[in-house]
C-alpha cells in the first residue's frame, strides 16, 4: 500500500503543529494560540516516505462556522484520508472528546492521541485509555509531544490501522462508530440514514445522518435531498424536538456532553489534592491578567526583552559590537589569551596609536588642537592641546599589532580586505566587495545578536504561555474600543514577520474586522524592522535604551488608535466579535523549543542577507556608482550618481520629514525590498561620509541633514531629532513589498489593497512629520508652513479618534 | 582592469545571479521559517507548493 494519508484533527493549541514537526521532521510555525494553522500541512513521516502526515487547523466541531473548521471538514470529509490522528489535551480532555466523538462518526480508523501526558501524570490525574477506547471504538495512546514522547508510536498504529482497514472492510460492511444519543435521537438518526443509503459513501453514512439531523445546510445542499424526501426526515427531526423539548443542533450538542460527562465519571480520576486547589497558572494568573496589573506588566516585559537587546551595557550591544568590529569586522583576541605588552592592554595601546595619528594630522595641517571621535557614535570623544614636542612624540608612535597582545583571530571584513589587496584588484571592484556587497551584508549580520536575543526572549513568553495571556489582555483593552482581541492573535504573529501576521488574519470570520486586522496587523515592528530600531538606538538613542520598547508601544497606540478610527467609518463600523480562547497552563519551556523558535526566525533572517540584501547592495552600489552614461562617478562625484539622481526626485517629498535628501529617500525606498536594508543602504550611502567606521559615517550623514539655520548648539539633538522621524517613517510605512502583495491578497480586491497602502503611508508619513516639525518648534527652531500642516493634520487624526461613533449597518 | 578583478566581479556576478534566481523561484526566505512565494491556494485546498507556513 503506497501514499497513506494520516490527518491530524484536533482542538486549537492541543499540540498538533508539535506533533506534525515530530512525525515529520519539518519546522512549521508552532504557536499556543488559536489560528496558527490557518491551511493544511502535508509532511512525509520520518522513516516511512509512504505515509503523508496532513496537519489540520485546530477546530472544536466539524460545524462549518469557521474558516478553520471549514477547512478541516472539507479535508476528512471530502479526500478521505486513510486515518485520523486525534490529537487530545489530556489537561483538558474533557472539552477536547467534543469534537473526538464526532471525528470517530466519519467512520475512519482513529488513534486518538492523548497529549501532555507529562503534565496529566505530574498533576496526579488519571485517564483510563482502555475505557475511552471502548467507548469512542477507537485506539488511544498517550504522548507528550513537546518532549518528542509516543508521537511515533501513535503514528504507527494509524498507520496500521489504515492498512488493516482496507484489508478487514470488505464492502456492506459497515465501520463500528460510537452511539451516543438516546433512543429517540437514534430513532431519527436511523430514518435518515436509510434515506440517504447510496447518496453518501457507506462508512460515514452516520456522520451524514447527524449532519442532516442537525439541519446543516451545506450538507442537505450537497446531498440534493429531494423536497419530498426531506420533509420525511423533517418530520422525524420534529417529533424529536417536540418530545425533547429543544431544537435539533442542541439536542446533539447537549447529548454529546452527557455522554463525554458519562465517560469521563469513570475513566478519569483527578487528583484528590488538586480539586480543591488552584493551580500555579491560576495563581500566576492572577497577577498577570489582573486588571490594573496586566498592561503594566506586558509594557515591562517588552522593556526587559529591548534592555537585553539594545541598552549599552546589555548582552545585545557587547554581542553586537563583537559581531560588527571583531567577527565582522577586523578581528577579536581570543578570551583568556590576552596579555598586556609594556604595561598596556591592546584597547590602550590602539587609543594612544588612535591619539597619536590625530595629534600628528592635526599639527601637518596647521592646527593647535587635534581631537578623536567615538567610532560607534561619530561625536568628538576628546579634544586636547598640542605642540611641536607633542607632534613628535606622537609621530614615534607605533601601531600595535595585536597578535602581540594574546591569540588574535582576523574578522571576514579583515580577511576579504586583506584577500583583496593580496590579489591586487582594481579599486572599485575592491569597493564593490568592500563597501556594496560585503559592506550591506555585513552591516544586516552585525545585528543577528540583537535580533537573537529579541527572538529569544519572544520564544520564551511565547513558549511558557504567557503571549497567550497578552491576547487575553489586549482583548480586554481592545474591546473598550468596539475592537476584538482576535485582532490581536496577529499582530502576536507579526513581531516575527508581517507575512504570516496578513494571512493569520484570516481566521476572524467578520469581513469588516478582518480587513481592518489585515490593515492594522504590521503596525507591530517585526524583526526585520528591529534592526533599523536597533541601528538608531545603538547610534543615536545608546543612553535611552527606552526608545526601543517605546517603538513596540508607538506600534500598538497606532492600532488602538487606527482601530478606533476605522471603527467609525462606514465601511468598518460593527460591534466587534466574538473571542473564545483557551488559555494554555504555564510551563517551563523546553530549551529544545526555545531553539527552535528561535532558529526558524533567525535562519529566515540570516539567509535574506544572503539572497536579498546581497543582491539589492551591489545593485545599490552600481547605481551610486555610475551615471546614467555608465561613466564611473568616484567619491567625489557621488551627487551626480544614478542613485542620487533617482533619490532627487521623491526627496522633496521627505523634505517635511527632515530627510528630503537622495541618501535619506534611497534608504527609505530601498526598505521596501526588505525593511533591513534601510540599514544597508545608509551605511552605502553614508561610506563617503567622514568618520572611522560605518556607524560614525551614518552618524554624520544624519549630522548633515540638520538645516544651516540650526544654531550650533542645537545640532546634536537636531539630527537625533531626525533620526527619531526616519526610524518612525520606516517603521509605520506600509511594509516590505511580499507583505503588500499579502495585503493585497487578503484584503480581496485592488481598491482595498490600496486603501490599506495609503492608510499605512498616511500614518507613517504624519508620525514622521509630528516628530520633524513638532519637535523642531519645541527646540526654538522656527514655525513654518509644514509645522502648520503637520498640526492641522495631527488635530484631523484626533478628530477622527474622538468623533462619535457611526452605528453598525445591516 | 586585471585578471584578479575580472575574476572577482564574476563570482560577485554568480553569487548575485544565483540569488536572484533562488529569489524569483522559491520567494523571500521568511523569518516564520518557510518561504514567502504567495501560493494562489485560499482556504485549504492548498497545494503543499506553499512553503510558507501560514
Amino acid at each position: 500500500m503506497s501514499n497513506i494519508k494520516i490527518a491530524l484533527a484536533g482542538n486549537p493549541n492541543s499540540g498538533k503543529t508539535t506533533l506534525f514537526n515530530d512525525l515529520t521532521g519539518s519546522d512549521q510555525y508552532v504557536g499556543n494560540w488559536p489560528g496558527v494553522t490557518v491551511e493544511k500541512k502535508d509532511g512525509l513521516l520520518k522513516g516511512d516516505k509512504n505515509v503523508v502526515v496532513q496537519d489540520l487547523p485546530g477546530i472544536y466541531s466539524l460545524s462549518p462556522y469557521s474558516l478553520e473548521e471549514k477547512v478541516s471538514r472539507r479535508f476528512l470529509v471530502e479526500e478521505n484520508p486513510d486515518a485520523i490522528l486525534n490529537i487530545v489535551d489530556g489537561t483538558n480532555i474533557e472539552r477536547n472528546l467534543y469534537l473526538s466523538t464526532q471525528l470517530a462518526e466519519l467512520g475512519l480508523p482513529m488513534v486518538m492521541a492523548v497529549n501532555m501526558m507529562d503534565v496529566v501524570k505530574k498533576n496526579g490525574d488519571k485517564i483510563d485509555f482502555e475505557k475511552i477506547a471502548k467507548a469512542l471504538r477507537c485506539e488511544v495512546v498517550g504522548i507528550s509531544a513537546l518532549k518528542g514522547e509516543g508521537g511515533i508510536e501513535a503514528a504507527k498504529k494509524a498507520v496500521e490501522m489504515a492498512k488493516r482497514s482496507v484489508v478487514e472492510r470488505g464492502p456492506g460492511k459497515l465501520p463500528d462508530v460510537p452511539h451516543v444519543f438516546s433512543g429517540t435521537v437514534e430513532h431519527a438518526i436511523a430514518h435518515i440514514e436509510e434515506s440517504i443509503q447510496g447518496k453518501v459513501p457507506e462508512r460515514s453514512i452516520r456522520w451524514y445522518a447527524i449532519k442532516i439531523f442537525e439541519r446543516d445546510r451545506e450538507i442537505i445542499k450537497k446531498l440534493e435531498i429531494g423536497v419530498g424526501e426531506m420533509k420525511h426526515i423533517e418530520e422525524h427531526i420534529r417529533d424529536c424536538e417536540k418530545e425533547l423539548d429543544d431544537d435539533a443542533e442542541s439536542i446533539i450538542t447537549n447529548q454529546r456532553y452527557e455522554f463525554i460527562q458519562g465517560l469521563m465519571s469513570k475513566a478519569l480520576t483527578k487528583s484528590e489534592i488538586r480539586k480543591n486547589k488552584a493551580t500555579l497558572s491560576d495563581r500566576i494568573d492572577r497577577i498577570v491578567t489582573n486588571r490594573i496589573l496586566a498592561l503594566p506588566i506586558f509594557i515591562l516585559s517588552l522593556c526587559v526583552m529591548w534592555w537585553l537587546a539594545v541598552a549599552d551595557g546589555g548582552p545585545g550591544t557587547i554581542l553586537t559590537d563583537w559581531a560588527n568590529d571583531g567577527f565582522l569586522g577586523d578581528g577579536w583576541h581570543l578570551p583568556f589569551t590576552t596579555h598586556e605588552v609594556d604595561g598596556k592592554d591592546y584597547e590602550t595601546a590602539s587609543e594612544e596609536f588612535a591619539k597619536a595619528e590625530a595629534t600628528v594630522k592635526a599639527w601637518e595641517a596647521g592646527e593647535k588642537k587635534a581631537s578623536v571621535e567615538d567610532e560607534e557614535t561619530g561625536e568628538i570623544s576628546e579634544e586636547w592641546d598640542i605642540d611641536e614636542a607633542a607632534y613628535n612624540a606622537a609621530k614615534e608612535v607605533e601601531e600595535p599589532d595585536p597578535s602581540q597582545f594574546g591569540v588574535w583571530v582576523p574578522g571576514i571584513g579583515a580577511l576579504i580586505g586583506a584577500a583583496l589587496e593580496k590579489m591586487g584588484v582594481s579599486e572599485t571592484v575592491a569597493s564593490l566587495v568592500n563597501d556594496g556587497a560585503w559592506g550591506g551584508v555585513a552591516t544586516v549580520l552585525g545585528f543577528v545578536p540583537v535580533i537573537f536575543v529579541v527572538f529569544l526572549f519572544l520564544a520564551f513568553l511565547e513558549d511558557c504561555g504567557y503571549m497567550a495571556r497578552v491576547a487575553f489582555i489586549m482583548d480586554r483593552l481592545f474591546r473598550k474600543f468596539g475592537l476584538s482581541g482576535k485582532s490581536f492573535i496577529p499582530m502576536i504573529v507579526g513581531k516575527g514577520c508581517g507575512v504570516p501576521a496578513v494571512m493569520a488574519a484570516r481566521t476572524i470570520e467578520n469581513e469588516r474586522d478582518h480587513r481592518m486586522t489585515v490593515i492594522l496587523a504590521t503596525f507591530i515592528p517585526c524583526g526585520a524592522k528591529t534592526v533599523i530600531i536597533a541601528m538608531f538606538a545603538a547610534l543615536f538613542f545608546r543612553e535611552m535604551w527606552y526608545v526601543a520598547p517605546l517603538m513596540d508601544v508607538i506600534g500598538i497606540a497606532i492600532i488602538v488608535m487606527g482601530g478606533i478610527a476605522l471603527k467609525k467609518s462606514k465601511a468598518f463600523a460593527g460591534e466587534a466579535a466574538p473571542f473564545v480562547m483557551e488559555l494554555p497552563a504555564y510551563h517551563m519551556p523546553t530549551i529544545t523549543g526555545i531553539w527552535r523558535h528561535t532558529w526558524i526566525r533567525l535562519k529566515g533572517y540570516i539567509l535574506k542577507a544572503g539572497l536579498i540584501i546581497f543582491p539589492a547592495c551591489v545593485l545599490l552600489w552600481f547605481i551610486m556608482n555610475f551615471d546614467f552614461h555608465f561613466n564611473l562617478v568616484g567619491e567625489d562625484g557621488i551627487d551626480k550618481s544614478m542613485l542620487a539622481t533617482m533619490g532627487g526626485w521623491i526627496a522633496w517629498l521627505l523634505a517635511p520629514l527632515g530627510f528630503g535628501t537622495w541618501q535619506g529617500a534611497a534608504a527609505s525606498v530601498s526598505a521596501e525590498i526588505a525593511k533591513e536594508q534601510a540599514t544597508a543602504t545608509l551605511g552605502l550611502v553614508a561610506a563617503n561620509m567622514d568618520g572611522a567606521s560605518t556607524a560614525a559615517h551614518v552618524t554624520n550623514l544624519f549630522a548633515s541633514f540638520v538645516p544651516a539655520c540650526v544654531p550650533d548648539a542645537s545640532k546634536g539633538s537636531v539630527a537625533k531629532l531626525i533620526a527619531m522621524s526616519f526610524m518612525v517613517f520606516n517603521l509605520f510605512i506600509p511594509p516590505c513589498m511580499v507583505a503588500i502583495a499579502v495585503t493585497f491578497r487578503e484584503m480581496g480586491s485592488k481598491a482595498w489593497g490600496w486603501l490599506a497602502v495609503g492608510f499605512q503611508l498616511f500614518v507613517g508619513y504624519t508620525l514622521a512629520m509630528s516628530i520633524y516639525q513638532l519637535g523642531m518648534l519645541a527646540m526654538g527652531c522656527g514655525f513654518g508652513v509644514w509645522t502648520a500642516i503637520a498640526i492641522i493634520v495631527d488635530l484631523f487624526c484626533l478628530w477622527a479618534v474622538f468623533r462619535p461613533g457611526r452605528r453598525a449597518e445591516g | 582592469m586585471n585578471t584578479a578583478s575580472i575574476a572577482v566581479l564574476a563570482v560577485i556576478g554568480i553569487l548575485f545571479t544565483l540569488a536572484v534566481r533562488r529569489v524569483l523561484k522559491k520567494g523571500a526566505p521568511c523569518e516564520c521559517g518557510g518561504s514567502r512565494k504567495v501560493c494562489s491556494c485560499k482556504g485549504g485546498s492548498c497545494t503543499g507548493r506553499c512553503s510558507c507556513c501560514h
